[in-house]
C-alpha cells in the first residue's frame, strides 16, 4: 500500500473515531439560532419541537398544508421541523426513523402507504413520542400507534363523486376512471368509496376502463388520449380523482375534436377547476382545504403533546362545489 | 512557485476530499443543530445510508472494471417484491434468500448481455432497468405489496452495538470485505488492470470477459440484498421504490472518488461517499431545508468535486478509448495500473 | 470510404442497417391494423406523432451528444422544466411571447454550461449533467415555490395548441427542427466534426477539428431543444409543474439507441433517431390500444433495445469493425 493512501486511511479513520469520542461530550450545549421574534403573536414560547414528514416541498396542494402547519406552530410557539418523503414511502419510513431517533417532543406524518411505517411508529411509540397522521391515513396496525388522525374523508369523496356522477347521467352510461398513484392511501380511498357506492347502487354505469394517471397532469393527458381513442363516444361520464388530472383529461378531449361532452367530475377544488365549471367544460369537483388542513393538524398533535384528549379522526369538511355555487367559493388552491 | 503551491494544495484538497467534506458537513451540523453530533445521529445516518449504500457498493466493482449498472434500481425493487410476495409461500427467511438470488440473476441477464451479445453496458443496463422497473410494476399490478408478517424485518433498523443497526452493521462488514478483495487479492488487483487497460490485461491471460461478468453478478447480489433488506424493514414490496435511488447511489460513489472511467476506486472511498452523502442530508433535513433546494447543493458539491478533480488531474487521464498498441512496460503489474483511489 | 468492391455480406449488412429502422416501423404499423380498426385512422396516427413531438426534439438534440461520443444527457428533465415554468411564470411580467424566449433562453444558458463542464473542462458527461440536472431542477422549484404555474390565454398558446392543414403545430415544428438538424449533421462542417469527435477524439484533435467547442456544442444544442421542448409544452398545457420534464432523457436515449445511433459516437444519424421516436411512439400506442397494461411498455422497449443493438454489434463484428 503506497504512503499516501495508508496515510488517507488512518487519517479518514482519525476523523470518524475523533467524531465518535466527540459524541460521548453529547449533550453539550450547542447554541440553536434564535427563532425570530414575533411581536404580535402570542406565543408562550414552549421548547417543544414537531417533526413534520410531509409528502413533498413542491406540490400544490400539499404546500399551503405545510404552511397551515408552519403557522399554527409559530403561532403556538413551537419549533417546527419540515422533511419532505418526496413520494417516496421508503425515504419516510427513514425519516421518520431520524425524528424518532432526533428526540423530538411531536410527529407529524404524511403516509403514503399503508405499512411502511410501522418500525418507526413502533419505536416512537416505545420512546413514548406522539404521532398524528395528516391527510392520509395508512395500514390498520400502524393507525393504532396514532393518536389522531387529520384530514379530508377520502373515502366519502369517492362516495360522492360516484352520487354526482350517478345523477348526472341518470345512472346510465360508461365511465372512465383516471386513478391516483396505485398504492396511496387516497387513491384506494377515492377508489374504494367509488366502487362501493356503485355497487350498493342499481346504477347501470358500467366501468369502461380504469388508469392510475398517478394525479398528474401529463400522465393523465397521455392516457386520456388513448382512451379516448379506444373508447371514443362510448365515454359519457369521467372520474377522475383530482382536478390535475381532470385538466388533462380536458386537453385530450379538445385535441382529439371528438363532439361528445362527458361529465367530468374531479376533487381538489382547483383554481383551474373553478373556471372549467363556470365554462361548462367540468361538472364539479370538491373543496378540501389544505391549509386548513395542515393548521388543524398541528393544533392537535399540540394537544395531544400537552397530553389532552383527541378524537381518533378530525375530518375537514367535504364541500361539493358545482355550477350552482361556484360563484359563492374561493378555490382552495 | 505560486503555481506549483496552488497546485499541491489542491492536490492534498482532491486525496483528502472525502475527510475534508465530512469534516466540513460534521462542523455546520454541530453548530446549526441540538445534539448533532452524537452517537444517535451516527447510528441514524448510517441505518439510513445502508440502503444506497449497498447500492453504491455493489456498483463500484462494476465502475473498477470500467462498466456501468444503471439497473441497480430495479433490480433493487425487483428483489424486493419477491420477498414479500414469496413470504406466505415459503416463509420469512427463504423468501428474502430468493429475493438475493433474483438480484443476483438480474446480474446474470446483464453479464449475459454484456459478455456473449457484446453490447455495451451503458445500453445494457439501460434496457434493463426499464425491462425489470416494467415487470415489477406487472408483477404487483402497480400496488405496494403489504407483508402479511411485519413483525419479521422490524429489528433490522433497531440498535446495535450503540453505533449500528442489524442492517447498518451488514452494510459495513460487506464494505470491509469488498475492501480486502478490492485491495489485498490477486483477483482485486486483477480486476483494476480490467479496467485500466482491457487488452493488455488480455494478452497477460486474464479472462476478462470473466471478471467483467462478476462485476455485474456482484452488483445484481448488493442490489439484491439492498432490496431485500429494505422489504424487510419497512414490511412492503414496492415495485417503485428502487427508481429513485440510482441517482443518490451513483452520486455517493463520485464523491467518495471512483471514476466513471474505469481502472480506480476503492469499497472505503465509496463507504465515504456514502456517509458524506447521508451526513450532508441529515443536516439540511434537520435545518428544514426543503428538498430542492437540497438537490441544489448536492448537484454544486458534485460538480465541485469532480471540477476539482479533473483540475488537478490535468491531462493524466486522456480518454483510453483508442484502443492502442500494448506497450511492453505495460505488462499487468497491478501495483503500476493501479493507481490511488 | 466506400469500397467500390464490397462482399455481399457488407452490402447486405448495408441494406440491413439502412432499412432496419424504417422496416420495424412498417412492421409495427401492420401489426397495428391487425390489432385495432381504429389504429389506422389519420386521428390515431397524428395523435400518436402529436404525443411524442415534444420529447422527439429532445431525441433530435440528444443525437448529437450521441453521436460526438457524449454519452447521454441527464438534466434534460430540469431544462424542460425549467423552460415551461419561465414561460408561464414571466408572462405576467413581460408578456407571453417575450417569456416563451425568456423560458427557452434561461434553458439554453443550462445547456452552455454543461457544455462548457463536459467540453471545455472534459468532466464526465454524465457527471456533469447529473451534477446541473440537480441545481437546476432545484432551482425551479425553488422559484415556484411548490405551487403550480398557471399561463394566462394567449394568442401563442393557442397557435402551439391548434392546427395548420390539419396537422398539430407540435408535428411541424418537430418536422421542422428535425429539417434543420438532419444536414446541420450530414453535410456540414461541424457534422463533419462531430463524427470525428465521437469516433476518434484523438485523431480529431491531430486534424484541427475544434474537439471542445463541437462536444460543448452538443450539450448546448440539447439544453435549448429541452428548453423549446418545455416551452411548448407549458403553453398547450396552460400550467406547468416542475415535475412536467420527468423521463424525457430515458425517452430521447432510446429513441436515438433504436435508431441505430450508438451511444459512444462515430455514427448514426437525426434521420435515425426520428424513426426511433417514431418507432417509440407507435409501440406505446399499440400497448394501449391492444388493451395491455401500460406497464409493460419498459418492457417491451427495453427487448427491442437489446435486440437491435445486439443486431447491430453482430453484424459489425461480423465485418470485422469493431
Amino acid at each position: 500500500m503506497n504512503a499516501r493512501r495508508r496515510t488517507t486511511m488512518f487519517a479518514s479513520a482519525a476523523v470518524a473515531a475523533a467524531l465518535l469520542l466527540s459524541a460521548c461530550a453529547g449533550d453539550a450545549e450547542v447554541t440553536n439560532e434564535a427563532e425570530p421574534a414575533e411581536p404580535a403573536e402570542p406565543a408562550e414560547a414552549s421548547d417543544q419541537t414537531i417533526c413534520y414528514i410531509t409528502a413533498a416541498n413542491s406540490h400544490p396542494y400539499v404546500t399551503p398544508a405545510n404552511e397551515g402547519a408552519q403557522a399554527a406552530a409559530d403561532a403556538a410557539g413551537v419549533e417546527l421541523t419540515i422533511v419532505s418523503e418526496e413520494f417516496s414511502p421508503q425515504t419516510g419510513a427513514e425519516q421518520l426513523d431520524s425524528c424518532v431517533s432526533r428526540g423530538v417532543d411531536g410527529i407529524l406524518l404524511w403516509p403514503l402507504d399503508d405499512n411502511s411505517y410501522l418500525p418507526g411508529l413502533i419505536r416512537a411509540e416505545e420512546e413514548g413520542i406522539p404521532v398524528v397522521a395528516i391527510d392520509t391515513t395508512t395500514g390498520d396496525e400502524s393507525m393504532e400507534l396514532i393518536q389522531s388522525f387529520v384530514g379530508a374523508d377520502k373515502y366519502d369523496q369517492g362516495r360522492i363523486s360516484f352520487d354526482q356522477l350517478n345523477e348526472a347521467l341518470n345512472g346510465e352510461g360508461g365511465v372512465i376512471v383516471l386513478a391516483g398513484q396505485a398504492g396511496n392511501g387516497t387513491e384506494i380511498a377515492r377508489s374504494g368509496g367509488f366502487m362501493d357506492a356503485l355497487e350498493a347502487s342499481d346504477s347501470n354505469l358500467e366501468i369502461l376502463a380504469s388508469v392510475n394517471a398517478d394525479f398528474d397532469q401529463q400522465k393523465a393527458l397521455v392516457a386520456s388520449r388513448d382512451l379516448l381513442t379506444r373508447f371514443g363516444d362510448q365515454i359519457d361520464g369521467v372520474y377522475a380523482q383530482d382536478d390535475t388530472m381532470a385538466k388533462g383529461f380536458q386537453q385530450a378531449l379538445e385535441e382529439s375534436g371528438l363532439d361528445i361532452s362527458p361529465v367530468l367530475i374531479g376533487i381538489n377544488g382547483e383554481r383551474g377547476a373553478f373556471e372549467s365549471i363556470k365554462a361548462g367544460t367540468q361538472y364539479s369537483t370538491i373543496i378540501q382545504p389544505p391549509f386548513r388542513n395542515g393548521e388543524l393538524a398541528i393544533e392537535t398533535l399540540i394537544q395531544v403533546m400537552n397530553g389532552e384528549e383527541v378524537p381518533a379522526v378530525v375530518n375537514l369538511e367535504n364541500t361539493v362545489v358545482d355550477e350552482s355555487n361556484v360563484d359563492d367559493l374561493e378555490p382552495a388552491l | 512557485m505560486t503555481r506549483a503551491t496552488v497546485v499541491a494544495v489542491g492536490r492534498l484538497a482532491v486525496d483528502y476530499r472525502l475527510m475534508i467534506v465530512l469534516v466540513a458537513v460534521s462542523i455546520l451540523g454541530a453548530v446549526s443543530v441540538n445534539d448533532f453530533v452524537a452517537f444517535d445521529t451516527f447510528q441514524s445516518v448510517l441505518n439510513r445510508a445502508t440502503i444506497v449504500g449497498l447500492l453504491a457498493l455493489g456498483l463500484t466493482p462494476v465502475l473498477i472494471a470500467r462498466q456501468i449498472d444503471l439497473s441497480v434500481g430495479s433490480t433493487l425493487s425487483m428483489a424486493g417484491i419477491s420477498t414479500v410476495m414469496l413470504q406466505p409461500m415459503v416463509g420469512n427467511v427463504p423468501a428474502a434468500l430468493l429475493g438475493l438470488l433474483v438480484g443476483v440473476l438480474i446480474g446474470a441477464v446483464n453479464a449475459a448481455i454484456v459478455v456473449w451479445l457484446r453490447v455495451s453496458s451503458l445500453v445494457t443496463t439501460l434496457a434493463t432497468l426499464l425491462i425489470f422497473a416494467s415487470l415489477a410494476l406487472l408483477l404487483t399490478g402497480s400496488r405496494p405489496v403489504s407483508s402479511p408478517d411485519p413483525r419479521f424485518g422490524l429489528g433490522l433498523t433497531s440498535e446495535l452495538f450503540v453505533i449500528f443497526s442489524p442492517r447498518s452493521l451488514l452494510f459495513v462488514l460487506a464494505v470491509v470485505a469488498m475492501f480486502v478483495w478490492l485491495r489485498y487479492t490477486p483477483s482485486g488487483r486483477r480486476l483494476y488492470a480490467v479496467g485500466s487497460n482491457p487488452p493488455a490485461a488480455a494478452s497477460a491471460g486474464v479472462n476478462t470477459n470473466a471478471y467483467i461478468a462478476s462485476t455485474f453478478l456482484i452488483s445484481g447480489l448488493c442490489s439484491g440484498a439492498a432490496g431485500v433488506i429494505q422489504a424487510l424493514s419497512t414490511a412492503t414490496g414496492s415495485p417503485v421504490a428502487g427508481a429513485a435511488m440510482l441517482i443518490p447511489a451513483i452520486t455517493a460513489v463520485v464523491i467518495g472518488g471512483t471514476r466513471l472511467e474505469g481502472g480506480r476506486g476503492s469499497a472505503l472511498a465509496t463507504l465515504g461517499g456514502v456517509v458524506a452523502l447521508g451526513a450532508l442530508t441529515a443536516v439540511l433535513e434537520f435545518n428544514g431545508v426543503p428538498s430542492y433546494t437540497q438537490a441544489i447543493y448536492t448537484g454544486l458539491l458534485l460538480i465541485l468535486l469532480i471540477t476539482l478533480d479533473r483540475l488537478v488531474d490535468g491531462g493524466g487521464r486522456k480518454a483510453v478509448r483508442t484502443h492502442g498498441k500494448t506497450r511492453a512496460e505495460v505488462i499487468p503489474n497491478p501495483a503500476v495500473t493501479r493507481r490511488k483511489s | 470510404m466506400t469500397q467500390t468492391i464490397a462482399s455481399p455480406r457488407a452490402r447486405l449488412r448495408e441494406i440491413v442497417a439502412r432499412l432496419s429502422v424504417p422496416g420495424a416501423i412498417v412492421v409495427l404499423l401492420i401489426i397495428g391494423s391487425f390489432v385495432s380498426p381504429s389504429f389506422l385512422s389519420v386521428g390515431n396516427l397524428l395523435n400518436v406523432l402529436n404525443a411524442n413531438a415534444a420529447v422527439g426534439l429532445v431525441a433530435l438534440g440528444m443525437t448529437f451528444v450521441a453521436v460526438s461520443g457524449g454519452l447521454a444527457d441527464l438534466s434534460v428533465p430540469a431544462n424542460v422544466a425549467m423552460g415551461a415554468l419561465i414561460t408561464l411564470g414571466a408572462q405576467e411580467a413581460v408578456g407571453p411571447i417575450p417569456a416563451a424566449l425568456l423560458g427557452f433562453l434561461v434553458a439554453s444558458l443550462g445547456g452552455i454550461i454543461n457544455g462548457l463542464l463536459i467540453g471545455y473542462m472534459r468532466i464526465n458527461p454524465i457527471i456533469a449533467t447529473l451534477g446541473t440536472g440537480f441545481v437546476l431542477l432545484g432551482l425551479s422549484q425553488l422559484l415556484v415555490g411548490g405551487g403550480i404555474v398557471y399561463g394566462e390565454p394567449s394568442a401563442i398558446a393557442d397557435a402551439v395548441s391548434g392546427s395548420i392543414l390539419g396537422i398539430p403545430v407540435f408535428v411541424w415544428i418537430f418536422a421542422l427542427t428535425a429539417a434543420i438538424m438532419a444536414p446541420l449533421l450530414a453535410r456540414t462542417s461541424f457534422g463533419r466534426w462531430t463524427y470525428a469527435v465521437g469516433g476518434n477524439s484523438v485523431a480529431a484533435e491531430a486534424s484541427a477539428v475544434p474537439v471542445r467547442f463541437t462536444k460543448a456544442a452538443a450539450f448546448a444544442m440539447t439544453g435549448s431543444l429541452s428548453g423549446l421542448c418545455g416551452v411548448l409544452i407549458g403553453l398547450s398545457n396552460g400550467q406547468a409543474r416542475p415535475i412536467i420534464g420527468t423521463g424525457y432523457e430515458f425517452v430521447a436515449i432510446t429513441a436515438v439507441v433504436i435508431g441505430g445511433t450508438s451511444l459512444f459516437g462515430g455514427n448514426g444519424s437525426v434521420l435515425r433517431t426520428v424513426g426511433g421516436v417514431i418507432a417509440i411512439a407507435l409501440i406505446s400506442n399499440l400497448i394501449v390500444l391492444t388493451g395491455l397494461p401500460t406497464q409493460s411498455t419498459g418492457l417491451i422497449t427495453g427487448v427491442i433495445v437489446i435486440t437491435a443493438v445486439a443486431v447491430d454489434v453482430y453484424f459489425r463484428r461480423k465485418e470485422g469493425r469493431t
